[in-house]
């Protein structure tokens, strides 16, 4: 049966608010519908669905029906649908805010660029320039970072230029002595009732205060001193409790939120058992994602404060700017 | 002279930082607006929080579920 398209229309106008109430719908539209893998004439209402699923697995509110007033549906599986976001592109000059990564890693942010000696450097994180201590100077850094599609050499941006070693954390004791002491306080939490243990620890030598790492870019008009979505620096400023603050970043582009707890010491696993301790932290509500470290954090003047480099679900972890810029000897 | 909430918060943190499930301490502020000492939890565990003193040297401490932190 074919359909004439202006009725379609007017069925698809009347009925699209109710097909996107379901929560599986990310797109209404009119389609031919196709049967089997291939089109027929027959025109449908096309629903996009994240997932497609069978109706057995479905709640029966949340079942497409096979028709509406008389026009066929089709369901198709889309996934959820996303804004092409710039972050994860090409772009030259290459802005803060977009992904970039070491030749070894799969991707980060660009965060901002910094000068040293007179010479402007890009600022990341050590996990996203320098492999997480892994890289060597003069490593090639790309733009996009490898898991955004960036290939060496066609995508190399600049050079790993310094980065501050990222003290981790032994995995638990193997020494005889000491596990004894761990077992002797852990008998004790036994005897007051209590399942709480207490690990044993090598002494760092140096807690960590910045996951930090700057590149030399090639040619100088490959980057920008722009942030995306935020336009530029104005100056440093030293992190305070309440500060509003915000980042754009390769995962979630802009981000807002507050700085919630100062002289944060916080333990940061970085896969594999791998952690390492960091002191002297700022730390955010939820404003990031895997990717976006790097991203440089300001206040709303456009002041530097920060260098974002992890989080769980409900919060976010930033280096103080004025750490990063003394332990790589910076400026703005 | 009363110590600081920061001092406060460093003569302590190595020890809070030792029990099992506690993955940040640093300084805050409560819902009323005061200064607080925040410790992290990876998860609700009804044995870390007994652990956790709710007073240090006249600070409050507040405990907050903030899941594992991860480098990003």
């Amino acid at each position: 049966m074919n359909s004439d398209i202006s009725k379609v229309r007017e069925i698809l106008k009347a009925t699209r608010k109710r097909l996107s109430d379901n929560p599986d719908v990310v797109a209404t539209g009119i389609g031919y519908k196709i049967v089997d893998g291939k089109k027929t004439s027959d025109l449908s209402i096309t629903c996009s669905v994240k997932r497609k699923l069978p109706g057995s697995q479905l709640l029966k509110k949340d079942i497409i029906a096979s028709s509406v007033d008389g026009i066929p549906t089709d369901v198709i599986q889309t996934g959820v649908i996303r804004a092409f976001m710039a972050n994860t592109g090409r772009i030259r000059p290459a802005p803060g805010g977009i992904s970039i990564g070491h030749i070894n890693i799969t991707a980060g942010t660009l965060g901002c660029l910094v000068k040293k000696n007179n010479e402007v450097y890009i600022l990341s994180n050590n996990h996203v320039l320098a492999n997480e201590n892994n890289g060597q100077i003069g490593d090639p850094i790309l733009q996009p970072g490898p898991y955004d599609g960036g290939l060496y050499p066609g995508d190399h941006i600049a050079d790993l230029y310094q980065f501050i070693p990222i003290n981790f954390s032994d995995a638990p004791h193997k020494c005889s002595t000491v596990n004894g002491i761990a077992g002797f306080l852990n008998g004790l939490a036994k005897m007051v009732n209590s399942s709480a243990r207490f690990r044993t620890y090598s002494v760092q030598a140096v807690d960590n205060l910045v996951d930090a790492a700057i590149a030399k870019p090639f040619n100088i008009s490959d980057v920008t001193g722009e942030i995306l979505e935020i336009g530029t620096i104005q100056g440093t400023v030293s992190g305070e409790l309440g500060m509003a603050i915000k980042k754009s970043g390769r995962t979630t582009g802009l981000t807002t939120g507050e700085i919630a707890q100062i002289d944060v010491s916080v333990t940061v696993s970085y896969g594999d058992n791998k952690t390492a301790l960091f002191v002297d932290q700022l730390m955010a509500g939820a404003m990031s994602q895997g990717g976006d470290s790097g991203s440089a954090v300001l206040n709303a003047d456009n002041k530097l404060t920060g260098l974002l480099f992890a989080g769980s679900d409900s919060t976010t972890i930033i280096n103080r700017i004025e750490n990063v810029f003394t332990a790589l000897g910076l400026s703005i | 002279m009363l110590p600081t909430i920061q001092e406060v918060k460093e003569k302590h943190q190595a020890a809070i930082l030792k029990i099992e499930g506690v993955i940040s301490i640093g300084v805050g502020l409560k819902k009323d607006k005061t200064p607080a000492i925040i410790v992290g939890l990876k998860q609700e565990n009804q044995d870390t929080i007994r652990s956790i003193p709710s007073v240090l040297d006249g600070y409050p401490v507040e405990i907050q579920i903030i899941g594992s932190i991860k480098a990003q």
